[in-house]
């Protein structure tokens, strides 16, 4: 999920990857350290343990910084939180389709 | 409230329902209501988890012990509600009187143009609400709870009354709390049932009705997130047709400052534990939780893994962030 937009944007997705993380730690004040988390593990309900709760408030988050609206009724929901890389490859995706 | 907001599965055959649907809309309300009683019965003949939780809860609020008369009252209140779900889905409750208190926080906020979030509780019926949200309020009212597996009554209804159907913003999807943001911000209100975990969710204990009762830390902690005015309703059913509505300032908006997020969150807690505890001292039949909420087992016991839900709120999965952790066991 999201490997191809990885692969072609990998600059900015990596670049994105890391401060994601330093965000999704910030935001949901997580006791790991933001270069931790496996950029593939699920967010949620796997070792991360965030819920839906967190989602709302990563989603907001991400709002704020980087002014990108994720809608609720976004088929990729699923894939968009499958993971951090994911995330991030969308939040990539966006900006580049918005800039 | 009445919505399928439950991990005991909503009981009843879907025959059973489908007959009282068909004989009430078919022979009138009067023959439908008359089955009421020998539904009661049924449920209180074989019932027995429910009938058990009833009658913990009855012997609290009453201050003695449940007698069988109690219990049947119980099962009747709740069965009443869920018939006059019935007649709201198809129409029939037009002629209902709604007493409504409070409206004024509503309408002030329907004013400025400001969503909410509605606490609730299992208490009278949600549907009610709804009612007076056609009638009288302009912006969207939506529920947040479970959809699968609905009980025949609730699958019935969402054939019956596609709008209960879009109404419904349903836990478990990833984007169900951006949808409930959303809601909000486009001047919605959105009501929450906030005194049973539906699934295993990181719990609070507060002294409920007398005695230590867990309740879940989710909807306060959506509260939180949500930053958004929040209040609580009720709508008791009081009699035949007869329903009273009541909406009381909660928090506008919750703050859960984070270097005393578990006290501010159990204080939180405490206070919606107070209201419904004085809703259900006014009202003791019309609160159809029906799960004994003072089992300290079945309060302790850890959530199941692996979780099919990875989405549901479980603010207890890490224990480190968590360190009140305790899921409420099926």
């Amino acid at each position: 999920m999201g490997a191809e937009a990885t692969e072609t944007r990998r600059g900015t997705a990596a670049h994105d990857a890391a401060a994601l993380a330093r965000l999704l730690v910030e935001t949901l004040h997580l006791e790991i350290a933001p270069e931790e988390i496996d950029p593939d593990a699920p967010l949620f309900g796997g070792e991360l343990g965030l819920d839906s709760i967190d989602a709302l408030e990563l989603a907001l988050a991400i709002s704020r910084a980087y002014g990108l609206e994720l809608r609720a009724d976004d088929e990729r929901n699923g894939e968009i939180f499958a993971s951090l890389s994911a995330l991030s490859a969308y939040i990539a995706e966006q900006l580049a389709s918005s800039s | 409230m009445s919505i399928a907001w439950t991990r005991r599965p909503e009981r009843g055959s879907a025959a059973l329902v489908a007959l009282m649907a068909w004989l009430t809309l078919r022979l009138g309300e009067g023959l439908g209501r008359a089955l009421l009683v020998p539904i009661t019965l049924y449920f209180l003949a074989t019932g027995g988890p429910a009938r058990a939780a009833s009658r913990a809860y009855l012997a609290r609020v009453l201050g003695r012990e449940a007698r069988l008369a109690d219990l049947f009252r119980h099962v009747h209140a709740f069965a009443a509600v869920q018939f006059d779900r019935l007649l709201f889905a198809t129409g029939r409750a037009g002629h209902f009187r709604l007493d409504c208190e409070g409206v004024e926080h509503l309408q002030r906020l329907v004013d400025e143009g400001r969503g909410a979030l509605l606490l609730g509780a299992h208490l009278g019926s949600f549907e009610a609400l709804r009612l007076l949200a056609t009638r009288a309020c302009p912006v969207p009212v939506k529920a947040l709870m479970h959809r699968p597996p609905p009980g025949p009554l609730t699958a019935w209804l969402a054939r019956r009354d596609p709008a209960f159907a879009a109404a419904v913003i349903e836990i478990g999807r990833p984007g169900s709390m951006l949808a409930v943001a959303e809601t909000i911000a486009a001047g919605g209100f959105v009501g929450v049932l906030a005194d049973r975990a539906p699934r295993p969710e990181r719990m609070v204990r507060v002294t409920f009705l007398g005695a230590p009762a867990a309740f879940p830390a989710g909807p306060m902690a959506l509260a939180a997130a949500l930053a958004a005015p929040v209040l609580l309703c009720r709508a008791v059913r009081l009699g035949r047709g007869h329903y009273a509505l009541r909406f009381e300032p909660f928090a506008d908006p919750l703050v859960l400052p984070r270097a005393e997020r578990d006290a501010a969150l159990a204080g939180a807690v405490a206070r919606y534990a107070a209201w419904l505890e004085a809703a259900c001292r006014a009202h003791p039949f019309s609160w159809f939780n029906f799960f004994d909420v003072w089992d300290n087992d079945a309060a302790t016991a850890p959530p199941a893994a692996p979780d099919p839900h990875p989405y549901e709120p479980r603010l207890g999965a890490d224990p480190a962030r968590d360190p009140r952790r305790a899921g409420l066991d099926a």
